[in-house]
């Protein structure tokens, strides 16, 4: 298990860089992304365990006597109400999901700048997690000697894709600042439930455009050192592992999961 | 040893409190909420802060840091403070509606009002109440439940059964008698066959259901065990109801109470109209005098059930009438201000919500705001009073079509 990480660098002899940050702990390594992988989604199930026992806490339905907290209680729950009778409201799951949960078209319906900033959030999280999955998934093909695509050749293809939704996410990031800073009613309400996530999202993008930048020698025209890519990569991986599985279940970013299943169990609401 | 959670999760659905987890806080349920309006803004009556608070509680009580080193304490008065704050709501729905996860509100906020109650918090000021009222009596207004039969004029013809049953509801037959009385005389004059319930009637318990309190003694659902089995025993199959609220609890909650699907349709006299204006069955011989009407769609006909054009098909065919839409209309209407217990709660607040709705219909110069509700009747003509427009004629829609077949309602004295 020591396939080293692709990280743009090709030479292992380098152990220590000209500035002496760089030692063979920290070269980022196929093996210590996997167990980072590992870890945040342990982490992340443990977080969905107790939401979900916490969920368990409520009846199966209205009128009822709360449960014990088992875990089949809030799904059993979820599955009656989506099959229950709607009174003038409900629409199909596959409407809801497309139309509301994906395409968000009830934050569109009530302020087209406000459905923007988020979509581009989303699209641009959504794409950036799912090509960083496949690309993971290459790498576990390769690594087990099937050999249809290399790693390096797949990442170039990712490269554009990848250059797209980041600056898509970070159009995202930045409106979203600018109305937490600037648009007073935002501004007031705001409060670190609500700031957490996002600078959470900006620690991402900020070290995902450096990691890539010092990985390419160059970070919107000025020069890198290449040799940093490593350990600008690790940080990168595992900011974002942290904030984007391990985080879920214990912060704002819970409504990636609350929200497409509120619709769900709501017909796609009123 | 770990302390006991402050709060429990007593009537509260395990979808519910996931629920809790989907707010994203993005403000929009603030930009809308009427109450939260009418308070001068109190944020405590922000429907998002609302979520935001159960959420800690929850989270206090049952979270990671509770399972690991025991809930920790809620303090009373905060768990208090929210208590005041989640019965100053008129249960409107329009959080409902703007939510952009489409949290189902209205009905969070009823859950969390019927927990309140069993752990002693709920109800609030005058709503507690309800439970005596409604137990004794079988009404909300002290009224002997004789006095159903009182308003019944000597011409209206009352079938003792028939396919078809009109429930009066507890405000038209002991207070608005005017609504209950052109209901029936619309009835009889388009020669449909009807019967009622009479003394046999039963409160719906809409009140107990809004305020939280429908399990105390189990009232809600004795009351409504007896309405359905009243209604089986006139062997009705299709019930009309002239009152937004009865209609609303008959339709969603008795179901829920009994467990049962209602073995009779359930019709509000509005789109039982409708059908039988495009079957061309009315025949207006009294036009209005080319009056200008705004409708305030109530909360519990509109937003809770989805019946938005029926009210304005008869408006609409109506001779001589004008229909001019409010600016807030259908799904993004304003509320009246008088649902969820808040007239009776928080009568100050109710006022507040109804003078900002009128003011939504002067601004159309209306000589008629109608709506197809006896509360919203009530709250309307209370902040029509409160500004002064007395000019403004506050009617139901079945009055208007009362006036408009010819049908007098003169003789109609109301308690």
């Amino acid at each position: 298990m020591s396939m080293e990480y692709f990280s743009g660098l090709t030479e292992s002899a380098e152990i220590v860089n000209s500035l002496g940050m760089l030692t063979e702990s920290m070269r980022i390594t196929f093996a210590a992304v996997m167990i980072m992988a590992m870890i945040s989604f342990a982490i992340f199930m443990i977080g969905m365990y107790i939401n979900l026992k916490k969920w368990g806490l409520g009846s199966e339905g209205y009128g009822l006597k709360p449960s014990n907290g088992s875990i089949l209680t809030f799904p059993k729950t979820l599955a009656y109400q989506m099959s229950a009778k709607g009174h003038g409201h409900g629409q199909n799951i596959f409407v809801t999901l497309i139309l509301d949960a994906l395409l968000q078209r009830r934050a569109l319906k009530r302020s087209p700048g406000r459905w923007l900033m988020h979509i581009a959030i989303f699209g641009g999280w959504i794409a950036l997690c799912i090509m960083s999955v496949a690309m993971f998934v290459v790498e576990i093909i390769h690594m087990v000697g099937i050999h249809i695509i290399s790693p390096e050749v797949f990442r170039e293809m990712l490269s554009f894709p990848n250059d797209v939704f980041s600056y898509i996410l970070l159009f995202g990031i930045i409106v979203a600042i600018f109305r937490r800073l600037f648009v007073t009613k935002a501004r007031e309400s705001t409060i670190a439930f609500d700031s957490v996530l996002l600078i959470g999202l900006t620690i991402i993008v900020v070290t995902g455009f450096i990691a890539d930048g010092i990985r390419n020698g160059t970070f919107w025209g000025m020069g890198m050192q290449s040799d940093l890519a490593p350990p600008a990569s690790l940080f990168h991986v595992v900011i974002s592992l942290f904030f984007c599985i391990a985080y879920i279940p214990f912060s704002k970013y819970m409504h990636m999961i609350a929200g497409p299943l509120t619709l769900m169990a709501n017909k796609g609401g009123e | 040893m770990k302390g006991e959670p402050s709060i429990n999760t007593n009537n509260l659905t395990a979808v519910q409190l996931m629920e809790l987890d989907a707010c994203v806080r993005c403000g929009e349920c603030v930009n809308w909420c009427p109450t939260y309006d009418a308070a001068n803004k109190d944020p405590g009556l922000a429907p998002r802060d609302k979520i935001l608070r159960w959420r800690q509680f929850m989270n206090k009580s049952y979270g990671l840091r509770a399972r690991l080193f025991g809930p920790k304490a809620i303090p009373e008065e905060d768990i208090e403070q929210f208590k005041d704050d989640v019965y100053k709501c008129t249960t409107c729905g329009m959080c409902a509606t703007v939510c952009e996860v489409g949290i189902n509100t209205i009905e969070l906020w009823e859950s969390m009002r019927a927990n309140l109650v069993k752990r002693g918090n709920g109800p609030y000021g005058k709503q507690g109440m309800f439970v005596k009222l409604i137990g004794e009596y079988m009404n909300p207004y002290m009224a002997d439940n004789k006095d159903r039969l009182s308003w019944i004029p000597d011409d209206v013809k009352i079938a003792d059964k028939a396919e078809i049953l009109y429930f009066g509801g507890c405000t038209a037959e002991l207070r608005q008698q005017k609504l209950a009385f052109a209901t029936a005389r619309v009835l009889n004059h388009l020669g449909i066959e009807f019967t009622m319930l009479g003394e046999d009637e039963v409160c719906c318990c809409s009140a107990l259901v809004r305020t939280g309190q429908y399990e105390i003694e189990d009232i809600a659902r004795k009351a409504a065990r007896k309405n359905v089995d009243g209604i089986v025993a006139k062997g009705a199959k299709k019930v009309l109801y002239a009152c937004a609220g009865c209609y609303r609890t008959s339709l969603v909650d008795w179901p829920r109470l009994l467990n049962e699907e209602m073995p009779f349709e359930i019709i509000h006299i509005t789109e039982f109209l409708e059908d039988l204006i495009k079957e061309g069955k009315l025949e207006w011989k009294k036009p209005f005098d080319n009056l200008t009407v705004t409708y305030h769609d109530p909360c519990h006909l509109g937003r809770h059930v989805g019946v938005y054009n029926p009210p304005r098909s008869v408006l609409n065919a109506i001779p001589g009438i004008n229909l001019k839409e409010m600016d807030r209309i259908k799904e993004n209407q304003r509320c009246c201000g008088a649902g969820g217990g808040v007239k009776a709660g928080v009568p100050d607040l109710a006022l507040g919500v109804a003078e900002t709705r009128v003011q939504d219909a002067l601004a159309k110069n209306p000589d008629i705001l109608s709506s197809a509700c006896p509360f919203c009747k009530r709250n309307l003509s209370d902040g029509r009073d409160s500004l002064g427009a007395d000019e403004l004629v506050v009617e139901d829609v079945i009055v208007l079509t009362a006036e408009a077949l010819g049908i007098s309602l003169d003789d109609c004295v109301e308690s």
